[in-house]
């Protein structure tokens, strides 16, 4: 067992270091929901960060950690499920969506290839234009929108469908992972400045502790995230998206009762992270889904 | 970044399976029960002294003192195999874990060559003499004293939640020497001492677990003080490093709910909303372990830990409360007798978050250290 980062892998999380210090702040302009920068997509692709999954050396661990770490960004692009799941879909068209059946979901209005679940089958589609129907009023933090119709979905074998769920599940627990992380950040410099009675409210034991569990909910995300994607395991993959989902289910909260008003301005950008997770907290079924399939690849029921 | 064991890892884990499927007794789960009983006290002498015999009682110990200087992650498979049927090792896991390492850097040669050896045969049996009716989490306010003498130190006080007080041949024991932190000394001192005084204290951990330890006028040779006197604080981090993730509670939580899912099934009553609650329980299960994991990792490459220990230790209180939940809500018969190895699981689950270090006190390492947000005030 090794739980470091290898040479090769470490170098691109030094990479992605560099490149995130440029996406590290929102303008100071913005007071909105989807903060989408085109520019993060560019130099990404243009660095081949999409491929890092099937590069040997690298693997889904790279991805997966570089998913983290970017979802921790103010600034979000359809990252997760091009890195997370090149190597399963193979030459498919990105950017890519994923949505339950006609709900609406994340980058479908951009996606080239939209992977469609609709209760026990996973097809793929390509929407034209024509075919998708923005959702500009959201109050999640991507760009949302639905297909209109499921006509043009190609459905998908059993296997196939199987092993899509799975890195679905993979890089839902990778992303959510870097959200929460962004939250907590978020949340302790605003605990670290703001004063109250006197003193920074991180000073206060109550607020601590609270803070102190959900990094300790947000830690156990990302090592069961980090380990599926080493895995690839379904039994992996659904118990790291159940934990995703149900610590983000505590921790959403948390983090805006602990900043207070100043949490609910969209000048703080609290809510970048927090309604992206909330984004994420129905997808592939919800909690409700995830153990479903832990029951069925972990609890062999 | 690998997650595998190495061929030798899994062969190890088999030998310490095979061991353990060898040497448990057909009533082991009825002996299993509070993890301070005489019964079990008694069996762990002869199961550790079993395991001495092969060579499996302290492998990451050196050479000199009966090891093999095995890396980390030997003593922890091990650890994790013991905790899995419920530690048959008794109270012995702490000369394991870090009274036998503690004194070979801290001790003299005389309290080595006396402690060490029958450690490394599974022959004692430890308590540890620190918290007190005033100074639990506040260890540094303890009172019991020392007073150095022409015959040596004489020790006044009282100690308390002492575990496994009632058989332990010696006490690690804290006493204040002078004032503050740097007026603390630690001693070895033999439970059969005049002037030691233990009442047991009837408990929900079950029998024979904690108690209270008098020290009227116990007169101990200046040679039972271990380090120099004011060192105890020094000694103190270093002890409850190798204690926060010495202690793989999560493989006994694991296994329970793994056990508590099968009787479940057996009765047709694992249904889907009894399966999303066992899904919490095995995430946090999973998670604790990879905390684990981490810091037997840096360990093993010498790399210092920090809060990551706390984060570990939080997430296993997390782990094994779930597990407890689940035991009482899905099956209440447990703690009526029915599965002993389901109440042995939840007497030992319920001292997780207190024993060692309180969980109130990891948040604070979490929040200071790892989080980084300003100090409370004092």
């Amino acid at each position: 067992m090794d739980l470091m980062l290898n040479k090769d892998q470490a170098a691109v999380q030094e990479a992605i270091e560099a490149i995130a210090l440029d996406f590290s702040s929102s303008p100071s302009d913005f007071h909105g929901f989807a903060l989408v920068s085109p520019e993060l997509d560019k130099v990404l692709l243009e660095n081949g960060f999409f491929e890092i999954a099937t590069i040997p050396e690298l693997g889904p661990v790279s991805a997966a950690v570089t998913v983290e770490r970017l979802a921790r960004l103010p600034y979000t692009a359809e990252t997760a499920l091009s890195m997370m799941l090149s190597h399963v879909l193979g030459e498919v068209e990105r950017p890519i969506a994923v949505v339950d059946g006609l709900r609406p979901g994340r980058f479908v209005r951009e996606a080239k290839t939209v992977i469609v679940v609709d209760d026990d089958r996973i097809g793929l589609c390509h929407p034209g234009p024509s075919e998708v129907e923005d959702r500009p009023d959201a109050l999640y933090a991507y760009p949302m929108a639905n297909l209109v119709s499921l006509d043009g979905v190609y459905w998908l074998s059993d296997a196939e469908r199987d092993r899509i769920k799975t890195w679905l599940r993979i890089a839902l627990a990778n992303e959510m992972a870097g959200l929460l992380q962004g939250a907590i950040d978020a949340t302790v410099a605003h605990l670290s400045i703001r004063k109250q009675f006197g003193r920074p409210l991180g000073a206060f034991q109550a607020l601590r502790h609270r803070l102190a569990e959900c990094t300790v909910l947000s830690e156990g995300v990302r090592w069961l995230a980090v380990k599926a994607a080493w895995s690839g395991d379904a039994g992996d993959a659904a118990l790291a998206a159940y934990h995703a989902q149900d610590a983000a289910t505590r921790v959403i909260y948390d983090v805006h009762q602990m900043s207070g008003a100043m949490g609910m301005t969209l000048e703080m950008d609290l809510h970048l992270w927090t309604y992206r997770m909330k984004a994420l907290l129905s997808e592939l079924g919800g909690r409700g889904g995830q153990a479903q399939a832990v029951g069925q690849h972990v609890f062999g029921v | 970044m690998d997650f595998s064991w190495t061929e030798q890892q899994l062969k190890f884990r088999e030998r310490v399976k095979s061991f353990i499927a060898a040497n448990l007794p057909e009533n082991w789960e009825e002996i299993a029960h509070g993890p301070g009983s005489s019964e079990q006290t008694e069996f762990a002498k002869t199961f550790c002294g079993r395991l001495a015999d092969e060579g499996l009682l302290v492998p990451h110990w050196p050479v000199e003192w009966g090891g093999e200087a095995a890396d980390p992650w030997k003593a922890f498979i091990l650890a994790e195999e013991m905790w899995k049927v419920g530690e048959p090792r008794g109270g012995q896991y702490m000369n394991v874990n870090w009274i036998g390492p503690i004194l070979m850097k801290f001790g003299s040669q005389a309290q080595q060559r006396t402690y060490i050896p029958p450690m490394g045969r599974g022959e004692s049996l430890w308590c540890q003499g620190f918290s007190e009716p005033e100074a639990g989490s506040d260890l540094a306010s303890l009172r019991t004293k020392a007073e150095l003498e022409e015959d040596g130190y004489r020790i006044n006080g009282q100690k308390i939640w002492t575990s496994y007080a009632g058989d332990a041949d010696t006490c690690f024991l804290l006493a204040r020497t002078g004032s503050g932190k740097s007026g603390i000394s630690i001693f070895l001192v033999p439970m059969d001492t005049v002037g030691i005084t233990v009442r047991q204290i009837p408990s929900i951990i079950g029998e024979g677990d904690i108690h209270e330890v008098f020290f009227d006028d116990v007169v101990v040779p200046e040679s039972a003080r271990l380090g120099e006197e004011g060192q105890a604080w020094e000694i103190i981090g270093a002890v409850l490093s190798l204690e926060r993730v010495g202690i793989p509670r999560f493989a006994l939580a694991r296994a329970t709910l793994s056990r508590a899912i099968d009787l479940l099934k057996q009765s047709g009553r694992f249904t889907p909303s009894v399966i999303e609650q066992a899904t919490r329980a095995k995430a946090a299960c999973e998670a604790a372990c990879l905390f684990s994991y981490r810091i037997i990792d840096q360990r093993a490459k010498q790399i210092p830990t920090g809060a990551e220990a706390s984060v570990g230790r939080y997430s296993t209180v997390n782990c094994e409360r779930l597990v407890a939940e689940f035991v009482v809500e899905h099956l209440p018969e447990s703690l009526c007798g029915d599965y002993p190895m389901l109440l042995a699981h939840h007497q030992r689950g319920i001292v997780a978050g207190i024993a060692s270090g309180a969980a109130e006190i990891q948040l604070n390492n979490i929040a200071t250290q790892y989080l980084e947000l300003p100090r409370e005030p004092r």
